[in-house]
């Protein structure tokens, strides 16, 4: 959105912005190249993506939440979120991801204020 | 016992972009934003 967030300094909370790439995301239902998919192929490019995060992460720490958006509007399009036990934990996974690649895009990661989900609405 | 016969894919992390996306004639599919910008000059 178009406020200001604060970015804190440490924080259990990870954000990898603009990570998650719908393989229908210039027209919902539709690939790049114009062919319609099938929504359990999309469902399983969901799963495959949500597994390689999951086990890229845990290698630094216990995840306590981890969040996808799958969406198709701009806005924190394609976030993922990732909540860790502790702290450090989220330093670590944050120094080991930064300036590192995921098919073809370089990873922006930085901590993310949000701490619990379900109250992580924009006020 | 359980095995699981569908085999691993290969992780996407890691994966460097396409040589084909640092060509000046990438497909029109190559979502722009992705990796360096073009010396854009100021005015």
């Amino acid at each position: 959105c178009s406020r200001l967030h604060n970015r804190p300094t440490i924080s259990p909370t990870l954000l990898l912005c603009n990570m998650y790439q719908r393989p229908d995301m210039i027209t919902p239902g539709i690939d790049a190249q114009g062919n319609p998919i099938d929504p359990r192929q999309i469902q399983e490019h969901f799963e495959d993506f949500y597994e390689d995060i999951f086990e890229e992460l845990s290698k630094y720490g216990e995840i306590e939440s981890l969040n996808v958006c799958d969406n198709l509007a701009d806005h924190m399009i394609g976030n993922v979120y990732v909540e860790f036990r502790k702290e450090e934990e989220a330093a670590a996974a944050l120094r080991g991801l930064q300036g590192r690649f995921y098919s073809g895009k370089p990873i922006i990661v930085e901590f993310s204020p949000v701490t619990d989900f379900r109250e992580a609405t924009c006020r | 016992s359980r095995s699981r016969s569908k085999s691993k894919r290969v992780s996407g992390f890691d994966m460097a972009p396409p040589a084909s996306a640092l060509l000046p004639t990438a497909t029109a599919a190559a979502v722009p934003g992705i990796g360096q910008l073009p010396g854009v000059p100021a005015i």
